[in-house]
């Protein structure tokens, strides 16, 4: 609480200097806020080279606020061969999830720390495979995300054919499921994730197991519950609970993980 | 194997010990990616077993929860046989689900193979010993595991 309205002052703060410098501009150009970005590289194409992390300067002044805007910039003006996915720019495709000054997030919504003194970091997702650059091998993660089966599965159907109807109540128990954008963010920054992604499913995919799990509609509950039951897909969570710290959409897989396990505790 | 040529501080000269000690126990290769068949198959869960889910989830939850109270009762009332053997059995349980858990967490037996089952018969072994000691502390040792506490406390 008091967190958010001190980032809201300080965005104010912001404005108003903004406006300021503005005001200004027209008499003489505001001295520019070098910032460095210190980027984690690595190509395929050399795989004898070792990553290393190279610099680069941007200047504030002329660059958007998110950390995206950066490194879009980077790559149009500085180095087009710096690579990463990007799509939407607002948060609701995924694509831009790296490590950023230590924290998973989302490039499109991670504002650039304006503080030009201290250099921020930019690695690729945590503990999966490199393709390239910022680009991390997501292949298996999807590959789990398919074994849990994300789609209605029904043995009857309304009788009128039409479409299967659900109460306000039973689609309210959706709300902070079915927002997750599977962005792999909270999985890769799950330590039981590190250890053992080729068997934990990891707090992304368990999340979407609990949605199917309690839609109202959803009838095959018997075999998406049977799955988990094992030590390794769903019982390696330790409720470290990095996944709900983590996570760009303030969404608690955690909790989603609690919920299953007590689930199966009483099946 | 890609992430070796990806990790620069794994071929780094500083290796502690306890790496060149992994390094010489043969661990099983994983495959490429950690793709198991092709890249549009599902992921396939190991088989479905309620010992090793939720009835050992349970068990140790209960576990857990009964801990708090049986540590309490000797604080508040003073101890018995049967209240401290069924304390020092539940906690010795609790410490076997723990240290297996770490087993499963960092000796997978994907990678160790058959490592995975030493490491458990070694804590099976480790516990019954431990057992062991329980029964002769709680048939001839007086006070129990409440009663040794309580000496060293006022040592």
């Amino acid at each position: 609480m008091f967190r958010s309205i001190l980032r809201q002052t300080r965005a104010l703060n912001g404005f108003t200097n903004g406006s300021r410098s503005l005001a200004t501009a027209a008499a003489s150009k505001p001295a520019p806020r070098l910032k460095t970005f210190k980027i984690y590289r690595w190509n395929p194409d050399t795989p004898e080279v070792e990553p290393k992390m190279q610099s680069y300067d941007i200047d504030l002044n002329e660059c958007g606020p998110m950390v995206l805007d950066a490194i879009l910039k980077i790559k149009n003006e500085q180095d087009a061969t710096l690579t990463f996915r990007r799509s939407c720019r607002e948060g609701i495709c995924g694509s831009c999830a790296m490590n950023i000054g230590g924290r998973n997030t989302l490039a499109c919504l991670c504002r650039i720390e304006t503080d030009t003194s201290k250099e921020t970091k930019i690695y690729p997702l945590p503990h999966m495979f490199v393709v390239r650059d910022l680009v991390p091998d997501l292949t298996h993660f999807y590959k789990q995300y398919k074994s849990i089966q994300p789609y209605l599965q029904r043995d009857t159907h309304p009788a009128d054919g039409r479409e299967n109807l659900q109460s306000i109540e039973d689609r309210a128990k959706l709300d902070g499921l079915y927002e997750c954008i599977l962005c792999a963010c909270c999985s890769t920054s799950c330590p039981s994730y590190w250890w053992n992604q080729q068997e934990y499913l990891g707090p992304a995919v368990l999340m979407q197991a609990y949605r199917w799990l309690i839609d109202s509609r959803d009838q095959a509950s018997g075999i998406r519950k049977e799955m988990l039951q094992n030590s390794m897909s769903l019982y390696r969570c330790h409720t470290i609970m990095n996944c709900a710290r983590t996570c760009p959409k303030g969404l608690n897989p955690g909790r989603a993980i609690a919920e299953i396990k007590k689930q199966l505790a009483f099946d | 194997m890609i992430s070796l040529v990806t990790r620069p501080t794994l071929t780094g000269a500083s290796r502690s010990g306890a790496a060149l000690l992994i390094r010489g126990i043969k661990t099983i290769p994983q495959p490429p990616g950690y793709i198991v068949g092709t890249v549009n198959d599902a992921y396939v869960p190991p088989k479905p077993h309620k010992a090793e889910g939720s009835y050992h989830w349970t068990s140790e939850r209960i576990a857990a929860f009964a801990l708090a109270p049986l540590t309490l009762a000797p604080l508040v009332g003073g101890t018995s046989t049967i209240l401290d053997s069924t304390l020092s059995t539940i906690l010795l349980y609790h410490c076997y689900t723990g240290f297996q858990s770490c087993i499963t967490d960092y000796i997978p037996k994907r990678v160790y193979g058959s490592y995975h089952n030493y490491a458990n018969y070694l804590l099976i072994f480790g516990t019954g010993v431990a057992g062991y000691g329980l029964y002769k502390i709680e048939t001839s040792e007086d006070g129990g595991v409440t009663g040794i506490i309580k000496k060293t406390w006022n040592a």
